[in-house]
């Protein structure tokens, strides 16, 4: 562990990742939710950039690049779902958010 | 330890706060800046596994579009409303927290006992500075390998952008009116605290919404909301939704 | 020989950082003045020959006034968001270059801080982290109209960011590259149309790229005509109606620095920075990037400021499709090699 490898961008990624799923998992205000899953988007990236430094290769930031495209267009639908739910429902608890069960 | 994973561990370890940070944050905006935070020290390690450009795109599209949104709807979200996180789902808060260590540890093992390794690229730092940095090898790749994606992507751009415009469109008018006897925001133009209940029952709202004064003149525009007011005309008849 | 460099390209940074400040400083006393001149006035005059000591008053008096944090406000969020603002306004000039490079004490000074592959992009980010300097400090005032000037600059500077940008990809198309020095060397090289001898400044080639850029750093920076967020008819002073003392002071110089980093860029961006006739050097970009300032404050002083909607409209239903029909020209230009510039 001496010199810097992909080890340890994978440990980032890890840990960055698992944050984030635990919020997804404990937190109840959509817009929290929605951070993290940026978080563990972000996460993903983190260890593509690291392998791709690690081999010499250019696919892995190929992919981190369309991960950030897709997690921009996720964000701009996203918001405008949070946005659509507070003007019907106004609340942005999930667990307020159950018609569709009910 | 070198230079490097000094400097790593170091933004490594504010990234991991900021990522913590939106996790506990009770606040919103505090956990955007968390987020925010925890994105920078990202794209700086971006910058140590050199890729300047994607460190500029997360900068730019992450931190500088997408929280700078999430930021700005949290803001449009009336405060009040925002869900506190501690309290009231222990249960929960516990399931998600011994998921989330089961999973590290599991995932941490499988890191540190990995011995496969993939085989190793062209692109070392000598043929990248041929070439021209970092920006020019990584287009030159993205539009020759991989064309469909990136026109693929671009599609799912123009979609996500179409749905955007779908989902923030006005809402039908009936909705609207309704949302707007709910909430019960900006009364304008109304005599006496029609609106709050508590307030004695002073007079009865009339059922086209207008109010005659007794000396004559013009009548008293009632509104009850700011979006019921914005519709209506400056001038001339009062539009009954 | 590495820390050699590392300590050059520091120094640099010093000594540009310093003047940075003091042309802040005197870029209020110049606008004072030429606003006055444009509407027959005087302007400050008393504190030393021409008023030129009034920097030094206000930011003295500026430093003196009592510090007032609102009862109901986002304690630390309000401490800092200044300061965020005022820490990543100058770090854009690290990447313009001021000259060629020097040769002093058997030592090579670039004359620049960072030269760095991917240098306007860089700005542009820089641009777009120093948006939460304004939105978390209005957030944070917890005061209406700070939120409203907040969420108004927020739509503003996505909106024109996105203009700023595609307005250079014309520029990158023609450099081939997105470092300033290899902007800046395409641009000395000479543009010849039949007997005419040219600067191959990329203002004559990407006249729309120009005007576009020149339009949506205007708004970037907050800037009348497009000052909504700090609209003092509507709004008190936006984000910062409840700032005072020298956190105040230091949105108020954020401007400004951001005024002369967006002059600088777009001199040696459009206008080949250093180059110019008789003898290159940081002179001509100086006197370019005072022309854009002189601009700024013609334009506050002439302009009426937008309306709301108008702004927003003009962003996505004008700039925005120019901008795009500018990338697409180019392009078929660069494609068909069409004058070959």
């Amino acid at each position: 562990m001496s010199e810097l490898s992909a080890t340890h961008f994978l440990l980032l990624s890890a840990a960055l990742f698992i944050i984030g799923m635990v919020g997804v998992l404990t937190r109840r205000n959509v817009l929290v939710i929605f951070m993290c899953i940026e978080l563990m988007l972000n996460a993903v990236n983190v260890s593509l950039i690291g392998f791709a430094w690690e081999l010499h290769q250019l696919t892995g930031q190929v992919f981190a690049l369309f991960v950030i495209a897709i997690a921009a267009a996720e964000a701009v639908v996203g918001l405008g779902i949070v946005m659509a739910l507070t003007r019907r429902a106004d609340t942005v608890d999930i667990d307020e958010l159950r018609q569709l069960r009910e | 330890m070198s230079l490097q994973v000094l400097i790593f561990s170091l933004l490594a370890g504010v990234s991991i706060l900021g990522a913590l940070g939106v996790v506990i944050a009770r606040n919103p905006v505090h956990s955007a800046i968390g987020l925010v935070l925890s994105f920078l020290n990202v794209a700086a390690i971006y910058l140590i596994a050199r890729a300047e450009f994607l460190a500029v795109v997360q900068v730019i599209v992450y931190a500088g579009a997408v929280i700078v949104l999430v930021v700005f709807v949290t803001m449009l979200v009336h405060p009040d409303d925002l869900p506190e996180f501690h309290g009231r789902r222990p249960l929960r808060v516990a399931t998600g927290l011994l998921l989330g260590g089961a999973l590290l540890l599991e995932v941490a093992a499988a890191i540190l006992t990995r011995n496969l390794s993939g085989v190793p690229g062209p692109w070392t730092d000598q043929t990248i500075s041929l070439i021209g940095g970092n920006t020019r090898a990584l287009g030159q790749t993205l539009y020759s390998d991989y064309m469909l994606a990136i026109q693929l992507t671009a599609l799912l751009l123009l979609a996500a952008t179409i749905g955007a415009i779908v989902l923030a469109r006005p809402e039908a008018v009936s909705e609207r009116v309704m949302a707007a006897r709910r909430t019960l925001t900006i009364s304008l133009a109304h005599p006496r605290g029609l609106d709050q209940p508590e307030l004695p029952p002073a007079l009865p709202l009339p059922p086209d919404g207008q109010v005659k004064p007794a000396g004559g003149g013009r009548s008293i525009v009632l509104a009850r909301s700011a979006s019921e007011f914005t519709e209506q005309p400056a001038w001339g008849e009062w539009r009954t939704p | 020989m590495d820390w050699q460099r590392l300590l050059v390209s520091y120094a640099v940074g010093f000594v540009l950082l310093n003047v940075l400040l003091g042309l802040m400083a005197y870029m209020t006393w110049f606008e004072r003045r030429v606003l006055a001149r444009m509407q027959h006035r005087v302007g400050p005059n008393r504190t030393g020959p021409f008023g030129l000591l009034q920097p030094i008053a206000d930011g003295v008096k500026l430093l003196a006034k009592e510090d007032i944090v609102p009862a109901n406000a986002d304690r630390l969020v309000f401490l800092v968001a200044p300061l965020l603002s005022f820490a990543l306004a100058p770090l854009g000039a690290a990447v313009i270059p001021f000259g060629e490079t020097l040769h002093l004490f058997g030592l090579e000074i670039p004359l620049l801080v960072a030269d760095i592959n991917v240098a306007v992009l860089y700005v542009l980010a820089l641009g777009s982290i120093g948006v939460y300097g304004i939105i978390l400090g209005g957030y944070a005032s917890g005061n209406r109209y700070s939120l409203l000037g907040a969420l108004r600059s927020t739509a503003q500077v996505i909106s024109y960011e996105l203009v700023l940008g595609l307005s250079l990809v014309g520029v990158f198309i023609l450099a081939g590259s997105l470092s300033l020095q290899d902007i800046l060397r395409e641009q000395q090289r000479a543009l010849v149309i039949g007997s005419l001898t040219l600067p191959n400044w990329y203002i004559l080639s990407q006249p729309l790229a120009f005007a576009l850029f020149l339009i949506a750093a205007v708004a970037e920076t907050n800037r009348a005509p497009f000052d909504l967020p700090e609209a003092e008819t509507e709004l008190v002073a936006g984000y910062f109606t409840e700032y005072s003392g020298f956190r105040f002071s230091f949105y108020f110089l954020a401007e400004y620095i951001n005024m002369i980093v967006v002059s600088l860029l777009a001199a040696t961006l459009f206008l080949g920075g250093i180059d110019g006739p008789f003898v290159d050097g940081v002179w001509w970009l100086a006197l370019k990037a005072l022309f854009f300032l002189f601009f700024y404050v013609w334009l506050r002083a002439t302009l009426p400021r937008f309306r709301y909607d108008q702004l927003m409209g003009l962003a996505w239903k004008v700039l925005l499709p120019l901008a795009l029909l500018n990338i697409g020209l180019t392009g078929l230009v660069r494609l068909w090699g069409i004058g070959a510039l």
